[in-house]
């Protein structure tokens, strides 16, 4: 329960009262005051001060001083006349909706004044937004307007230039006219070359002192040939164009192919050291093939095979030696084996692709199976469409396959 | 205060209904030739001049195969013949006065030439005018038009060896009547060097990338500094006046466009200020600065070069195709035309260049 303060003065006069209220010590920021019109309480904890007035006053004109230990009221009267007392008589109840006005009219005062103050806010920032806009404005126009005044000065110069180009122009032509007929300058390109050779031979040719003659020109340069190579990669190809992955995984399925030698056979410890090795297996297959002995170069690439699966040069010629054998079937098994390691299809193993399709495409054509082997045939040309070998033979193919359906 | 950057004004814009491969000014004059081919598949010279803010048009000829490229760079000042490779790999001087046959035609190269450079003509140099041309075929051959059919040096693949594209060639060092050389770019990277004094290779690099526009600072002088521009926006600028041994020439080099830079071309009053064209149309302005040391001692105290480096100045979009052809104005400074996909040609004045 807050103290009641009774110990305030007042005083007034025909239109003003005043009121004084000790502070009792308690400090000036504290104080809190609520004024209406006809109500006045002054709450500077633990103290309280609340008086209902005799009379209304104007409470905007009202001041309020607090300082010094003492709160001053200056309250304006509504009307000018002399108050008997300060306080009114008034019962409990009214004195509550006295109260309670009052409290909202501040809290609308408030609410009011916090409004007003946004607003202005607002405006002060929409103005300055404005007006940073028009100096950015400005400054853009001003940089256009340089740029504009630029571009015309250009112009002019350029007129001007092409007004000078022309005249000198045509006070060229004049003068040839005058002139009459020009010196060797535009005659053709064949009389030059005889007055070049005349030249040569006179090297203190009055025509030199003459300005406008043609200039003695060297002869034509002796005929010079320059051989180029270009920079040499693992794959010819610029940057834009390399199939670089696909490359890549064709040279790692070859080192591993080198690598995956298979020797824990138990036939191999009759055999000697080449014998052993693939490479030289496949090189002894080559040659048996190409003296002719067929079988022998099959048996030769069979060990090879057996030794690494992985190399396609050796299914592919041991399917050229089936071929040979006319063991078609076996023919075509070992050029799919070989085609399948072909994978990816890169310019590196095109010719061995090429190859392999075209031993599949001859033993599909040896056994009547036409429209495989232009099947095959037709992946050869798409490998190297300049190949006219190639090309007659399946235009052949085709023409049997037309023939017979 | 008042702009200090030079800036790149598009002057005058002209919508072609061909697309347009190529753009050169004609020496003297305000005209230029834009070369293409129309849509039905033939090929198109069409000289403009310019009048008042506006581009005339003043001849259009036409020819039975797409033009890819042209220069007057092999010319008299007074003939002013235009040469031009076409898509059928044929070599054609014209003089645009009577365009209806070519004042000296050879078929140069299988396949389509890809770029042309010529040098000796237009008063600047000496030594005797000759064209090169660099072809799909991986070719590179010098021609003289004084000599019928047969080029004056071949620039072939050795036998058996793939052949490259070569994408473009300049002429450079032909500061007296005996030397010059070729520089050719190609597709897979390959810059090389041909001196045609000694009929050599001199100097050759792989940029990794394909290179599309190589051009040397001065044709005339003793070479200084040449640009190689390539896909994946990079370009390389080199230092041409130190060759080491192994290590060949140096060079600085800086990504721009974000996309492939399709020409670059020097400032014909400037040798160190250049304009590279991107595939993004835009058009960037560079200017090299020289080292305080153009050479220094290497490790085994040979002498090597020092690249200098390079600032851009300005920078500006036109359209968003590529920008294929640029040419500078010999006679009137800042006066530069470039062609793009978009099927247009525009007029550019670059201001300010004489206080870079």
């Amino acid at each position: 329960m807050p103290l009641i303060v009774k110990d305030h003065t007042w005083t007034q006069n025909q239109n003003t009262v005043y009121i004084s209220v000790p502070l009792k010590g308690v400090k000036p920021a504290s104080v809190h005051v609520i004024c209406t019109d006809e109500y006045l309480k002054v709450s500077f904890p633990p103290f309280l001060f609340e008086v209902f007035l005799f009379g209304s006053i104007n409470e905007e004109r009202s001041e309020a001083r607090i300082g010094n230990g003492v709160a001053v009221f200056t309250l304006q009267k509504r009307r000018d006349e002399s108050w008997e007392q300060l306080f009114t008589n008034i019962d409990k109840d009214k004195q509550k909706q006295i109260r309670e006005q009052a409290v909202l009219k501040v809290q609308q005062k408030e609410a009011e004044k916090s409004k007003a103050k946004a607003a202005r806010i607002q405006q002060e920032k929409k103005y300055a937004l404005e007006t940073m806009m028009k100096l950015e404005n400005k400054e853009r126009d001003r940089i256009q307007k340089m740029k504009d005044e630029e571009c015309a000065r250009a112009t002019a110069e350029l007129d001007f230039w092409r007004e000078t180009q022309r005249k000198t122009a045509e006070e060229k032509e004049n003068q040839q006219k005058t002139r009459g007929t020009g010196p060797q300058d535009n005659q053709p390109v064949n009389q030059k070359t005889v007055t070049l050779m005349r030249n040569t031979g006179d090297t203190t040719s009055g025509q030199r002192s003459r300005k406008q003659t043609a200039k003695d020109l060297p002869a034509p340069r002796s005929a010079g040939c320059i051989q180029i190579s270009f920079t040499p990669r693992v794959f010819p190809t610029a940057l834009r164009e390399s199939r670089v992955p696909e490359e890549e995984e064709w040279l790692k399925k070859q080192a591993e192919a080198r690598r995956a030698v298979d020797t824990d056979l138990a036939e191999l410890d009759d055999l000697r050291e080449d014998e052993r090795n693939p490479d030289w297996l496949k090189e002894k297959g080559d040659k048996l093939f190409m003296s002719g002995n067929y079988q022998a170069a099959v048996n030769a690439y069979n060990l090879a095979i057996k030794l690494n699966r992985k190399i396609p040069a050796l299914f592919s010629n041991r399917a050229a030696c089936h071929l040979k054998l006319r063991n078609l079937h076996k023919a075509i098994e070992d050029s799919s084996q070989a085609l399948e390691l072909l994978k990816p299809a890169v310019a590196a193993n095109a010719s061995a692709r090429l190859k392999a399709h075209v031993r599949r495409g001859t033993a599909f054509c040896e056994l009547e199976l036409y429209v495989e082997g232009l099947q095959d045939y037709q992946a050869a040309l798409e490998i190297d469409p300049h190949n006219a070998a190639l090309r007659a033979d399946s235009d052949k193919i085709c023409e049997i396959i037309q023939g017979t359906t | 205060m008042s702009l200090e950057k030079p800036q790149i004004i598009a002057h005058i814009q002209k919508s072609l209904n061909y697309t347009v491969f190529d753009s050169q000014w004609i020496p003297c004059s305000a005209k230029f030739v834009c070369m293409g081919n129309f849509a039905r598949g033939s090929g198109v010279l069409q000289i403009y001049e310019i009048q008042h803010g506006e581009l005339q048009l003043v001849r259009e000829i036409e020819k039975a195969k797409p033009i890819k490229c042209g220069t007057f760079g092999a010319t008299s000042l007074q003939q002013r013949h235009l040469a031009t490779g076409d898509f059928d790999g044929s070599l054609n001087v014209w003089n645009l006065e009577v365009p209806e046959s070519p004042v000296y035609s050879v078929k140069a190269h299988k396949e389509i030439i890809n770029s042309i450079d010529g040098v000796g003509g237009l008063g600047i140099g000496d030594g005797a005018p000759e064209i090169v041309t660099g072809s799909r075929d991986g070719t590179v051959k010098v021609w003289d038009s004084r000599q019928k059919d047969t080029p004056v040096v071949n620039m072939e693949p050795m036998e058996g060896e793939t052949k490259r594209d070569c994408w473009t060639v300049a002429f450079g060092h032909a500061f007296n009547d005996q030397d010059r050389c070729v520089c050719a770019g190609y597709d897979n990277g390959d810059i090389k060097l041909f001196d045609l004094r000694n009929m050599s290779l001199r100097w050759e690099t792989n940029i990794k990338n394909g290179v599309c526009s190589v051009e040397f600072d001065r044709k005339d002088i003793n070479m200084n500094k040449l640009v190689a521009t390539s896909l994946e926006g990079k370009f390389h600028v080199f230092d041409m006046r130190t060759q080491h041994p192994t290590k060949g020439f140096a060079s600085v080099s800086e990504k721009a466009h974000k996309s492939t830079i399709w020409q670059v071309r020097h400032l014909p009053q400037n040798r160190d200020i250049f304009m590279t064209a991107g595939g993004a149309g835009n058009l960037h302005l560079w200017k090299y600065e020289y080292p305080a040391q153009r050479t220094k001692k290497g490790a085994d105290d040979v002498d090597m070069g020092v690249a200098g480096s390079v600032n851009l100045l300005q920078n500006v979009t036109l359209s968003t195709q590529p920008i294929s052809s640029l040419d500078w104005s010999p006679d009137k400074q800042g006066l530069c035309v470039c062609s793009s996909f978009d099927q247009s040609v525009r007029v550019l004045i670059v201001t300010k260049l004489n206080t870079v």
